[in-house]
């Protein structure tokens, strides 16, 4: 028995439920959708028939074929294809259940019924159908490349390559399905960016359509993309006309290119080619979805939501379109734009844009503005790039809201991601624990929109995150070069790539801990560049890029060393730079361990000097496990409060920012007198945890102490927006800001907010008395 | 050992309770299993008990603890107390202890025969009058919430139902909010039920996220007059026996704070221009007032 189609919310779902009236009413309204070449997969005449007048442009005629299919006595695998082409998914998921049943022996019509289960986005059903024919037919080649097809999804890459050699290599392959195949892993290496390899591998492919006879719209679309990856744009539109000529309702002519062009980031160019393709193929709901998706990374916001609307009302079954639909519905309602400067300047234009959830607002504008405009007025002067459109800056409280922003589909662990002008990261509401440093993730996407307009959206990805995470360590909130420490084993290992491989570390990684190791190296690299040919050859190597110059030849121009050559000076340079530290590394390690092992028998001397140990050998170490927030808790429980606050003084320094510790630190530094340097940790703490209503009124108390109510009253006034317990307190003391700011209208209106929730508030009566004093 | 505890009197700023009215307070401790329980539930109760000392006469506070915390004991004593309030009267129980809940029956872990929830229902049902006030610290506790439902009964639970099993912080905190400033939210030096309930919901959210766990109890307060209902107080002022002055301007200042609650009452018959005006008036007066008060004192 088949599985059952999973639709959740779809206007043909009654279509089964109440089966044949309903069915005539769809048939008289259906109109052909879109769907794949059949590449000889299928040999009915009839239907060929009807597949050939759709490609060739009559789709009146082609639709009228159809119908007469299903209308007329034809088998059902045959009247489920045409129900399939109608539209009908559910009654050709019957009607093949119905073949299935009468030729229990037929193979194709399990491969067909898996087909169908991939374009509804069922992998794991169409893998198990497919199976099912293969149980019938080993080398059946269709089988194998739908099963390659439904594996897809997920990351299996060795079976996927069993299926895919099984369906090229059997000698009895029919040539639609090789060329399918061929068609399958050139999408595969254009995706990893491997375009030579892409390019023998469609001469084949252009062989074997002119030696078979076989359609090459699919390889034209393909070509277009090549050229527009490779920067040859005159070429594109050539590739695509011809794609065009020969299978006029080929919307894919201009999706496969505008896919190619989202997956290198270049989305402005990609949202054109996908609107072409939904003018000449409108029931492309993918095309739908991807147009819309590009509109909202390009800020097109009611664009977006119309395409993406579209394509939930013809596609129900596409989960990423789903989650979309989903998004959208938080992001009108719930989200806020406040621009920056306000009103603008000049041109009127503002140069930037929050777009916050609206219980987030008032919390996060003050300190998400001052880190946006001060981040990019560092990387216009450090990368001669001037913003020329506004920067616009999207916080998520809800994690995988940002992810389906980001990418469609949720369960994704990233934190933030740069469209270009528009980046979307994750609010700290989004990370309820100390792990997640919400400013460096600011800093590091706004680098990105820099790279990525300065180079024209050419820059390759293990660049623009060197250059991130680079700026991360060099300019950013917490300075210091900060590695995980797990990553180090990495490094200890020798598992850095090779500078012109570095991208497969982000974009194939091979183990789970690649793509981090990578940002490292990444980051270590333009570290090194900067420090041995000096932060200028990083830029000259950025521009190159709008050229669509390679990673390789970057290097070799800006630095005249061949990549090779870099690549040994770099571990050169590691291996000073870190070399002792990982020819100790197990010692570390040890003493790290140890250090907490001690402090959690509550054996503090031991845990102190296991600390001391591990700090000796690596005293830069401030992540979430550093020996310093043991050592200084390790000192409290001593009272032995001085090098309890040294401790926390130095991690502090060094770049540590677990917000607890730091809280501890401004205590004592409020304790010690020293307001100043209290204020500056209290600042680095909004980086980590803004949604601490005491930091808020503990740094605002020490602006009114030294006089600077205007700081004090932001700070208050982010305390009152977190709703505090003690209301009375929260607007007593914006009272006492507006008062010092000498504005006494503003000042009452929050000293009678205090007094009415806390008549007897002695503070605050106090004020008032002197409001009413200065009145008169 | 059952504790009558005797504390000095205290001035009360503001009366929650009518003149004659008087408060019955009845803390139960029940069994640790543990030491650590046993300390913590009898330093929770200690604190309990000198907190009311403040509110009420040391004869109308009564403390259970070890094999005197029996069923028998407790019925008994309830009844007595029953009998002898009047309409006008309240009552606050605080079962400070362990728990727990079959599916069916909440049960508060004490020597011998555990109390039921239907031995709790009889108990709040026999006292006269209404607004009577039952914290319940142990696990499980929420399991009495429907059982007695009842919007003038005002219920503070350490759980919101009979499934969060986990030992809970809940009492802890709510405890530290009888002698906490941060508690006082109406800074009148007054901690109400709502006050330290809120205080102490705050602190046990607060603690699960920073230890990133997921809250294994949800307290719940339901009823009205919880606002209203005083159970410590802190920073207490006395009634000046030794300068007249200093007594009379006391005396007026009670009398501006029972305005002001009246004028809050009225609040809804007013424009709010008109609300803010008289209300700053009164406030006005009563600072003036406090303001000659510290320099009487002073002098």
């Amino acid at each position: 028995m088949n599985a059952v189609l999973n639709k959740s919310m779809n206007h043909l779902a009654p279509l089964v439920a109440y089966g044949a009236i309903i069915y005539s009413a769809f048939l008289f309204a259906a109109q052909t959708q879109a769907r794949e070449h059949l590449l000889g997969a299928l040999d009915n005449e009839t239907l060929l028939n009807c597949e050939n007048l759709y490609w060739s442009g009559q789709s009146l005629e082609a639709n009228a074929c159809y119908l007469s299919i299903v209308r007329t006595v034809n088998p059902p695998e045959i009247q489920a294809e045409a129900m399939w082409a109608l539209g009908d998914l559910y009654t050709a998921d019957e009607l093949l259940e119905q073949a299935a049943q009468l030729s229990p022996d037929n193979a194709m019509v399990l491969v067909r019924t898996g087909e169908l289960y991939n374009r509804t986005f069922q992998y794991q059903d169409a893998y198990n159908f497919f199976n099912q024919a293969l149980a019938l037919e080993p080398d059946n080649a269709w089988a194998h490349i739908g099963a390659a097809e439904a594996l897809s999804s997920g990351n299996n890459g060795e079976e996927i390559n069993a299926h895919m050699e099984a369906a090229q290599s059997h000698f009895a392959a029919p040539s639609g399905a090789r060329l399918r195949s061929m068609i399958m892993s050139i999408n595969s290496v254009m995706e990893r960016d491997i375009y030579d390899e892409a390019r023998n591998m469609l001469d084949q492919a252009w062989d074997l359509v002119e030696d078979e006879g076989l359609p090459s719209m699919q390889l034209n679309a393909l070509e277009a993309a090549l050229a527009f990856v490779t920067r040859r744009t005159d070429e594109v539109q050539h590739y695509i006309d011809a794609a065009l000529e020969e299978a006029p309702p080929y919307g894919d002519a201009y999706a496969i290119p505008g896919y190619f062009a989202s997956i290198t980031r270049r989305y402005s160019e990609s949202g054109e080619f996908y609107q072409k393709a939904v003018e000449i193929e409108p029931n492309s709901w993918n095309a739908h979805l991807e147009l819309g998706q590009n509109y909202l990374r390009l800020n097109q916001i009611d664009a977006g939501i119309r395409h993406i609307e579209i394509s939930y009302e013809g596609d129900g079954f596409n989960p990423k379109t789903l989650n979309m639909m989903r998004l959208l519905d938080t992001f009108t309602e719930n989200f806020v734009d406040l621009t920056f400067p306000n009103p603008p300047e000049g041109d009127g234009i503002p140069e930037l844009v929050l777009r916050l959830d609206r219980n987030e607002v008032d919390v996060l504008t003050p300190y998400a503005q001052e880190l946006a405009e001060s981040s990019m007025a560092v990387f216009e002067e450090r990368y001669n790039f001037p913003a020329k459109e506004p920067v616009i800056v999207e916080i998520f409280p809800n994690h995988e809201d940002f992810v389906v922003r980001s990418i469609g589909m949720p369960g994704v662990g990233i934190l933030g991601v740069t469209f270009g002008y528009l980046f979307a990261m994750d609010s700290p509401t989004g990370h309820p624990n100390e792990t997640y440093h919400w400013g460096t993730t600011l800093w590091h996407e706004m680098a990105h929109v820099y790279t990525v307009e300065a180079s024209e959206h050419g820059v390759p990805r293990w660049y623009s995150e060197g250059i991130s995470v680079y700026e991360e360590w060099n300019t950013g909130p917490i300075p210091g070069i900060k590695i995980p420490g797990y990553v180090l084993n990495f490094m200890a290992e020798g598992a850095f790539l090779p500078v012109a491989e570095l991208d497969d570390g982000f974009m194939r990684p091979t183990y789970d801990e690649q793509v981090i190791v990578s940002y490292m190296q990444a980051g270590l690299i333009f570290q090194f560049i900067s420090e041995e040919y000096g932060h200028d050859k990083i830029i000259d190597m950025l521009y190159q890029f709008v050229e669509g110059t390679d990673e390789v030849t970057a290097i070799e121009t800006a630095l005249n060393i061949s990549d090779s050559e870099f690549d040994r000076h770099f571990k050169q340079y590691v291996d000073i730079q870190f070399g002792p530290l990982l020819n100790n590394l197990p010692i570390w390690q040890q003493d790290l361990q140890t250090t907490l092992q001690e402090f959690d028998a509550g054996n503090w001397e031991e845990a102190i000097a296991a600390a001391d140990r591990a700090i000796f050998t690596f005293p830069d170490y401030v992540e979430q496990d550093s020996p310093y927030i043991a050592k200084a808790l390790a000192h409290s429980q001593l009272e032995q409060d001085d090098l309890k606050f040294e401790t926390l003084e130095t991690f502090w320094q060094l770049g540590g920012y677990s917000a607890r510790a730091l809280k501890e630190l401004a205590d004592e530094y409020i304790a010690r007198g020293q307001k100043t340097e209290a204020i500056k940790v209290f600042r680095d703490v909004h980086y980590a945890d803004p949604f601490d209503e005491t930091t808020h009124g503990k740094l605002g108390d020490i602006y009114i102490e030294l006089d600077q109510p205007a700081a004090a009253l932001q700070e208050y006034l982010v305390g009152l927006a977190l709703n505090p317990l003690d209301q009375a307190t929260a607007n007593y003391r914006i009272a006492s800001a507006y008062k010092a700011l000498n504005e006494p209208a503003q000042s009452m209106g929050y000293l009678m907010t205090a007094l009415d929730i806390a008549p007897q508030f002695r503070p605050a009566q106090q004020l008032l008395l002197e409001l009413s004093r200065t009145e008169n | 050992m059952r504790i009558i505890l005797v504390f000095s009197a205290i001035l009360m700023s503001s009366v929650s309770l009518s003149a004659q009215a008087e408060l019955y307070v009845t803390i139960v401790q029940g069994l640790g299993g543990e030491p650590t329980f046993e300390e913590n539930f009898h330093t929770q109760s200690q604190t309990i008990a000198e907190a009311s000392a403040s509110l009420t006469d040391a004869d109308k506070i009564t403390f259970f603890n070890g094999d005197d915390a029996t069923r028998e004991n407790l019925l008994r004593h309830f009844s007595t107390q029953s009998a002898i309030m009047d309409v006008d009267d309240r009552a606050a129980i605080y079962l400070i202890g362990h728990g727990g809940f079959d599916g069916e029956e909440y049960k508060f872990n004490i020597p011998g025969i555990d109390i039921t929830t239907d031995d709790i229902l009889n108990v709040m049902d026999s006292f006269p009058g209404q607004n009577h006030f039952l914290l319940n610290t142990s696990s499980t506790s929420g399991a009495l919430l429907e059982p007695l439902a009842n919007e003038n009964r005002i219920l503070v639970t350490a759980t919101r139902n009979g499934n969060e099993k986990n030992a809970t912080f809940f009492g802890e905190y709510f405890v530290e909010a009888l002698s906490s400033e941060d508690a006082d939210l109406n800074k009148n030096n007054n901690i109400s039920i709502e006050e330290a309930f809120g205080f102490a919901q705050r602190q046990v959210e607060e603690y699960f996220e920073s230890q990133g766990q997921l809250a294994t109890e949800h307290p719940e307060l339901t009823g009205n007059g919880a606002a209203q209902f005083t159970i410590a107080r802190i920073n207490q002022v006395a009634i000046s026996t030794e300068n007249p002055r200093i007594a009379e301007l006391q005396e007026q200042n009670l009398e501006i704070d029972r305005q002001i609650e009246s004028l809050q009452l009225r609040r809804t018959e007013l424009s709010n221009e008109d609300y803010i005006e008289q209300l700053q008036a009164l406030i006005l007066q009563s600072a003036r007032i406090n303001e000659e008060i510290d320099q009487l004192t002073r002098e």
